[in-house]
């Protein structure tokens, strides 16, 4: 897809779409641009970073920020996304959607939580619709409650 | 060396909160303390500061597993501690050794136990406060 970015200060920012055809590329685009929600630029995990389209990722479609040996991957129920950005700039970025951070290397989103539930060890997990289960560190367990009363009180 | 200072730091309180409530006690009781008594307090208030300083370390392992440590570690030191004193100060009895071990680990099992039960009740309390949102969650978030 062709890409023409102008630089006008002088005029009032917008965005012409040309398409042949409402492809899901086009409709994120649009999506994008007619939200004020942030979207994440991601690849397929499995696909070379040289090829593959990049996608668009609408952050309530993701379970969690994955940070692994210094690649951050979103996870969504149709799979998982390379994005090529940090987890604190995503953490920074997501704050208000309902994504905290719970450990060094992770970022949850609380809307995809399923059950919050402690193990014999006294670990605590979120387990997400999608099966799979995220430990909430203990040194974040603070700051994890804290964001929860916050998002509880400005609803 | 950030957290040497803050163990120090917590180190100073604690020992100043024991030593008021020990004088406070002493004049309730009309009793007195001599100096081996108030060196025993301090060394016992620096290993009991640096086994819950512990908790802040290692942070990648479970709670549970970090409480058997942390106890084993505090049974070291105290272990340690009984016998300098024994050595240096005066030879202690095994009802001695048995009184300060049963003294600090009858605390310790109960207060373990207070922190596994609030570890559930904040689980189930945040799981509440999810739902809670999840409830609330406006269309266009």
């Amino acid at each position: 897809m062709k890409l023409n970015l102008y630089e006008d200060v002088n005029c009032e920012e917008h965005v012409d779409v040309y398409y042949n055809c409402m492809r899901p590329v086009v409709r994120q685009i649009i999506d994008a641009v007619d939200s004020d929600r942030p979207s994440l630029s991601g690849r397929p995990a499995d696909s070379d970073l040289d090829d593959g389209d990049s996608v668009l990722l609408d952050p309530r479609d993701i379970y969690y920020l994955d940070h692994v040996e210094r690649k951050l991957f979103a996870y969504t129920r149709s799979g998982v996304y390379r994005l090529m950005t940090t987890l604190s700039d995503c953490e920074a970025e997501l704050w208000n959607y309902g994504f905290v951070r719970v450990s060094k290397s992770n970022i949850i989103n609380i809307y995809k939580i399923r059950q919050l539930k402690p193990d014999i060890n006294m670990k605590v997990y979120a387990f997400f619709d999608n099966g799979e289960r995220i430990c909430i560190n203990r040194s974040y367990k603070k700051s994890f409650n804290e964001y929860l009363e916050r998002m509880r009180r400005i609803k | 060396m950030e957290r040497f200072k803050q163990y120090v730091l917590e180190l100073c309180s604690v020992y100043t909160l024991m030593s008021v409530l020990g004088a406070v006690i002493n004049i309730i009781a009309g009793t007195e303390t001599n100096n081996a008594n108030v060196l025993i307090m301090f060394a016992t208030c620096a290993i009991a500061t640096f086994v819950l300083f512990m908790h802040k370390l290692i942070d990648n392992v479970s709670p549970l597993v970090m409480i058997i440590v942390q106890y084993v570690v505090a049974c070291a030191l105290v272990g340690a501690m009984l016998l300098a004193l024994s050595v240096l100060v005066e030879p202690i009895s095994a009802r001695g050794w048995f009184e300060y071990y049963r003294s600090f680990t009858i605390p310790y099992i109960v207060l373990a136990g207070f922190y596994y039960y609030r570890v559930f009740s904040e689980a189930k309390k945040q799981d509440a406060m999810i739902k809670e949102i999840q409830e609330k969650e406006p269309e266009d978030r």
